[in-house]
């Protein structure tokens, strides 16, 4: 039986390798990691700003704190490429570089302009109150705050790198269609500049970042738009469970249209990019180990068996039930083989 | 068909002081007895008019209002002694058509339209009013063509302008309300009319009673309000608008009525409108022996009444006399051969009483009568729905609404049926259920489960099954649930059963506050068992007295449960007997008194249970069916005169509540909590046999942290009223207590005693499943979760912890159950919900489903560890069988 199941997979194989012709090579030139990708660097900025009282600057704090932390230990980001600024001008916090202040923030964006390299993901995270509407929309921060407009010429200073810019406040929603640009990820707590109440976005995006439960299509990575979802949808969750009504509709744009997307499926438009924006990537190409030719096959079969699963998913509608199950049978088995061979090189348990 | 918004507009203000204006030179005797006449001073009027003699030149108007006010105190034949000896009188003209209309409150139909043609021929002033009766007349008796045109020729008078009275503008008025029903804007116009009467005699009353019956019958009851208030503020005594202001608070469910009607029969003994209303209130309470009395009376004074003849004829067709029902029917129909009305009434009078399938026969019979009686399109419309055909209901309501877009009832049903697009349909063995499509996933795992565990618990009970499909709709919004079942939102209760089709709120329906979902199942689908195995004759108190018991029968804590309320309004003698249960639900004396009716009838089952055996229930059923009244059911059955019964009964609940009862202080004690222990502890040794003596000593030692000494009075409590279960129960406080001493065994027992006294308990729930699981009691915990789904099955974290307990207890069904309820809930991980599912399905042994599961995790996430091994493991599985492979 194990010979015959081998025979049968093996042929199998071979038979959509052929079928898949010159797409398929297409496909893997983009899929195969690179040495480009091998030393791909993310650079991180976590500003929490002003907290007004108390209760929101420990909030922000702790927060901030906690995802700078994880993008650490989780993400395996070296402490060098993660800089908190926070309300206070001193602390004892391992990543904390300093106070948030206009003039910090410009010189963490100078200074990372020069180090990062052509590819590399440059990550801004806003925690705090947000003021302001339009180009003027602002982060509060201790003295001169800065605006959308100027996040949007700071960022303008990495046009080779791949960007994202979280703004986790409350009346972030209008710095969407100024900070929309390709090549970037923007995610804003709110729709607009009128949603001013207090945010609990912010919370859930952190917590998908630093805790599981976010990782949704099970590739052992969160990337930013499985962040997004699990954030909007415990936000959504959390007004229903409170019975109130939802003050904060969280928005996400990637395509660069300047428009913001409550709920992006991530599958072609909007939303896309975000799925393969992850805070590990350089950190889990190395993992990979391309460097082993066998390991290089798989992934390539690996990825070209994904992609197929892709394109079966896309005809699911014009399917009848059981013969797209049974299609999907048999790329899922193939799959999960090619995964534990994978698996198997790489010296890790399922 | 654009609804938009209902709203009749009122065109001018009607705040035109009542007392201004008015005829007769100031200061006659005529003029003051008008005054009395408008104060509802009647008596005085009368022994004012009587006193003008024929030779005062006021003489004939006096005996025009002398005639009348014998009509409004019910001294009918002095009314027309009066009228019919003016109109031979010098000038008397002007009496005949006031003879006509006492003739016509009598039914003396033919005299009444002789006595109108010579009003209208001899052109006295009120001709107009005269030719509107005329035209009425030939209505009643079903010339409708004729009385249409003649109808019409008001608007011709109307158009024509001239000097009209405010009488002729009342007269103009109600033709054009006539019209309306072929062209539902011409209502706006007889608002119109009625206050531009107003506006030429603010005070003629008879202008704003017909203007507040307007706004009755075209369901503006906050306006209809405000009209008879506005009357009855200046004649506390008028019949019309006492009944027109109790027909307003019966339409909205609301206290009073009775005393309204009691005060207009006061006024007037013989009023038939009123003994009409009566007679449709005792039909709505069962009582047909009371309805038949009250409708006789009105059939004495008027036996042409229509109204009157169709209430008659349901009382007969209720007590299967068909005879009777089929003699009136014919009596009808000789007054009127295209009476739709009648039919109408009785579809309505059917559905009263829950016979919503007579009620479509009749409705349709109404609407054969006369294709324009939107009445009994509407009467079609909503018992087709009630019997769970929709699209034939619809198709009606829509007819009706073409016609009479002024039923809010019908609007808002038109308006809720338009959102069924957005709910689910789904089916089980016995079921069709419609629930919202965001929670229909969810619900529906439970449901089906639920609702067929009943189907059969009550088929083999019952000896019954209904028709199939039984039809049952969730509804997400309380108000929608409450349009669903009455037309309006506000409707107290959660869940209703008109037989095979039920509706319910949802776990979701925040505005209903919390409630037992699985109970609130369990009790309206009894209900469509005692319906249906009597034809739908079980009266109201036994069928919900039956739900009852059979929510207490299913589940602990399930059903209404006793409480304080409950024995102290026994003790204070407020409770109904049980020969008048129906009252209790139809009629309550106070606010409260519906909840404590549904415990107390169940407490009739509890003891005929006991006491004839539970087989004594379904004889009663079937005898009910038999068409026996409840005095012959108890009779028959039991063996017991139904008054006899109602001591017994009261012996029984005396003697099963009978520490409670004595317990139980009317007022409550005055206990401070800041009282020092040593006080409090003497207050509870004064009064050891005090319930809330004790209750509030141990609360107040407690408070204090006084923990050890809390517990003695707490238990002294509980030993004097064990059933109570509310939030300051003693168990739910000596819980706390044990809780917060670390003797979990303990709290964890109170806990348990104290779930089981409410339905709603979620939080105890919980608390109790906490307590057992540290105990090592899983089970227990599961089943206390389990409990819990039934008052809120919406979170996801408690679903996948009550199906890790039961993996723990080895419950695999029980698994599968939960993990469905995880992946309905959309939770954000949904793949790792599905992998879950997937799991419980290959440990249940059903490889099939847990295939399909894994497929849908992976196809979320496809590169999921655990789903592909656990795929592998089912395919290679099958590939050792020797199923297919890929």
């Amino acid at each position: 039986m194990n010979i015959g199941r081998g025979e049968r997979r093996a042929g199998f194989l071979a038979g959509a390798a052929f079928l898949r012709g010159a797409a398929f090579l297409m496909l893997l030139s983009a899929a195969v990691p690179n040495r480009a990708v091998l030393q791909a660097q993310t650079h991180v900025l976590i500003v929490s700003g002003l907290g007004g009282d108390a209760k929101y600057k420990k909030s922000f704090a702790s927060l901030a704190d906690s995802l700078a932390g994880a993008i650490g230990t989780r993400y395996g980001i070296p402490a060098a490429q993660v800089t908190w600024l926070a309300e206070d001008s001193v602390s004892k916090a391992p990543r904390f570089r300093g106070q948030s202040t206009k003039a910090n923030i410009e010189r963490w964006v100078q200074q990372t302009a020069t180090r990062a390299g052509a590819g590399d993901q440059v990550v801004i995270v806003l925690i705090g109150h947000g003021s302001g509407d339009g180009e003027d929309s602002k982060l509060s921060l201790p003295g001169p705050d800065l605006s959308a407009r100027d996040f949007a010429q700071l960022l303008a200073r990495f046009p080779t790198q791949k960007t994202a810019f979280v703004n986790l406040s409350s009346a972030s929603g209008d710095m969407v269609p100024v900070l929309s640009a390709p090549n970037r990820v923007v995610i804003t707590a709110t729709k607009s500049a009128f949603e001013r109440n207090e945010s609990h976005f912010a919370e859930y995006f952190v917590r998908a970042l630093t805790a599981d439960g976010s990782d949704t299509d099970k590739d052992g990575r969160i990337s930013l738009l499985e962040a997004f979802k699990f954030a909007s949808a415990e936000t959504k969750r959390l007004y229903e469970t409170d019975e109130r009504m939802q003050t904060e509709h969280a928005q996400l744009d990637d395509d660069g249209d300047r428009t913001g997307h409550p709920d992006p499926d991530g599958k072609l438009g909007e939303g896309a990019f975000a799925r393969r924006f992850f805070l590990d990537a350089g950190v889990s190409a190395s993992r990979a180990g391309v460097n082993d030719p066998r390991l290089g096959a798989l992934y390539t079969e690996k990825f070209a068996i994904e992609e197929q699963i892709e394109q079966l998913k896309a005809r699911k509608a014009a399917m009848p039930p059981n013969a797209y199950d049974d299609e999907l049978e048999k790329l899922l088995v193939q799959l999960a083989l090619k995964a534990r061979s994978i698996r198997e090189i790489e010296g890790r348990k399922s | 068909m654009n609804r938009g918004y209902i709203r009749v507009a009122r065109i001018a203000s009607l705040a035109v002081a009542l007392t201004a204006g008015g005829a007769g030179a100031q200061g006659s005797p005529l003029s003051e007895a008008r005054d009395s006449i408008r104060t509802g001073k009647y008596k005085d009027a009368i022994a004012m008019l009587a006193k003008i003699g024929p030779a005062d030149t006021e003489w004939v108007d006096a005996q025009r209002e002398l005639a009348r006010t014998y009509a409004t105190v019910g001294r009918y034949d002095d009314a027309e002694a009066v009228a019919r000896r003016a109109t031979s009188a010098k000038g008397g003209a002007f009496l005949w058509n006031t003879l006509g209309e006492v003739l016509l409150l009598r039914g003396k139909r033919a005299p009444a339209e002789s006595a109108f043609v010579r009003a209208v021929a001899e052109h006295v002033p009120d001709s107009l009013t005269a030719a509107l009766n005329l035209a009425v007349v030939h209505y009643d008796r079903g010339d409708r063509a004729r009385a249409m045109k003649e109808f019409d020729r008001f608007i011709d008078v109307y158009n024509a302008g001239g000097d009209l009275t405010s009488d002729d503008l009342v007269a103009i008025a109600t033709a054009v309300e006539y019209l309306g029903v072929n062209d539902p804007q011409l209502f706006k116009d007889a608002l119109k009319a009625f206050d531009k009467a107003l506006m030429a005699d603010g005070e003629n009353i008879e202008a704003r009673v017909k203007l507040g019956e307007l706004f009755l019958d075209k369901y503006q009851f906050g306006e209809a309000q405000k009209t008879f208030e506005e009357v009855l503020s200046l004649n506390p005594s008028h019949p019309r608008a006492l009944l027109g202001a109790a027909r307003r608070l019966e339409a909205d469910g609301k206290p009073g009525v009775d005393s309204l009607v009691r005060m207009a029969l006061s006024v007037n003994p013989d009023y038939v409108d009123a003994h009409i209303f009566r007679a449709e209130q005792f039909i709505d309470l069962e009582e047909y022996a009371a309805a038949q009395q009250s409708i006789d009376r009105a059939l004495r004074v008027n036996p042409n009444a229509s109204r009157g003849i169709a209430v008659a004829a349901a009382i007969k067709f209720l007590a299967h006399d068909n005879a009777g029902y089929e003699a009136l029917r014919q009596r009808a129909l000789a007054l009127d051969p295209a009476d739709a009305e009648f039919y109408a009434t009785m579809a309505e009078m059917a559905g009263h009483v829950r016979l919503y399938s007579a009620a479509v026969d009749f409705a349709k019979q109404g609407v054969a009568a006369d294709p324009k009686s939107w009445h009994a399109h509407g009467l079609l419309g909503m018992n087709l729905l009630r019997r769970g055909q929709i699209d034939g209901g619809k198709k009606s309501l829509d007819v009706s609404f073409a016609g009479d877009p002024y039923n809010v009832w019908i609007k808002n049903t038109l308006d809720l049926l338009d959102t069924y697009k957005n709910y689910d349909e789904l089916t089980s063995e016995h079921f069709r259920f419609m629930i919202e499509k965001s929670e229909s996933a969810v619900l529906s795992i439970y449901l089906k489960e639920l609702a067929e565990q009943a189907y059969s618990t009550f088929a083999t009970k019952y000896a019954y099954t209904p028709p199939p499909p039984v039809r049952i709709e969730v509804y997400r919004s309380h108000a929608d649930f409450s349009v669903r079942t009455v037309g309006l939102a506000g409707l107290g209760a959660l869940g209703v059963s008109f037989g095979t089709t039920l509706a319910f709120d949802s776990p979701a329906a925040k505005d209903a506050g919390p409630f037992n979902w699985g109970s609130t199942v369990w009790h309206e689908l009894a209900h469509t068992f005692t319906l249906g195995m009597t034809d739908h004759r079980v009266p109201r108190w036994l069928s919900e007295g039956l739900s009852v018991y059979e929510e207490h029968k299913a589940k602990p804590g399930w059903g209404f449960n006793v409480t304080p309320d409950f024995i102290i309004a026994f003790k204070t003698g407020k409770l109904v007997p049980v020969s008048r249960m129906n009252d209790g639900f139809m009629h309550p004396a106070f606010p409260q008194q519906v909840g404590l009716s549904y415990y107390q009838a169940s407490l009739v089952c509890d003891y005929i249970a006991r006491d004839w055996g539970e087989p004594a229930l379904l004889k009663m059923l079937l005898a009910y069916k038999e068409g026996q009244t409840t005095e012959q059911v108890f009779q028959k059955v039991l063996n017991t005169d139904i008054k006899a019964f109602d001591k017994k009964f009261d012996d029984y609940v005396r003697a099963r509540f009978a520490s409670a009862i004595a317990s139980l202080p009317a007022e409550p004690p005055e206990i401070d909590r800041r009282m020092p222990a040593q006080e409090l502890l003497r207050r509870a040794a004064a009064a050891p046999g005090d319930f809330g003596v004790q209750l509030m000593v141990g609360a107040a030692l407690a408070a204090q942290g006084n923990l050890d000494a809390a517990i003695a009075p707490l238990e002294k409590a509980r030993s004097l009223f064990p059933e109570y279960g509310g939030g300051d129960s003693p168990s739910a406080r000596l819980a706390d207590i044990y809780a917060k001493k670390g003797e979990d065994r303990k709290a964890a027992d109170m806990l348990a005693k104290w779930v089981t006294l409410t339905e709603t308990n979620y939080k105890g729930l919980l608390e109790l499943a906490t307590l057992l699981e540290k105990l090592g009691d899983l089970r227990g915990a599961a089943e206390a979760v389990d409990r819990a789904m039934y008052v809120n099955p919406f979170d996801i974290a408690l679903h996948q912890h009550l199906a890790d307990l039961y993996k723990a207890v080895g419950s695999p069904k029980q698994v599968v159950r939960e993990r469905m309820a995880v992946v309905a809930l959309a939770p954000v991980d949904k793949a790792d919900a599905l992998y879950q599912l997937a799991l419980a399905h290959h440990e249940a042994g059903d490889a099939a489903r847990a295939r399909t599961a894994v497929l849908r995790a992976l196809e979320e996430a496809p590169n999921f560890e655990r789903a592909q091994t656990l795929l592998l493991t089912l395919y290679e599985a099958r590939n050792r069988s020797g199923e297919r492979t890929p």
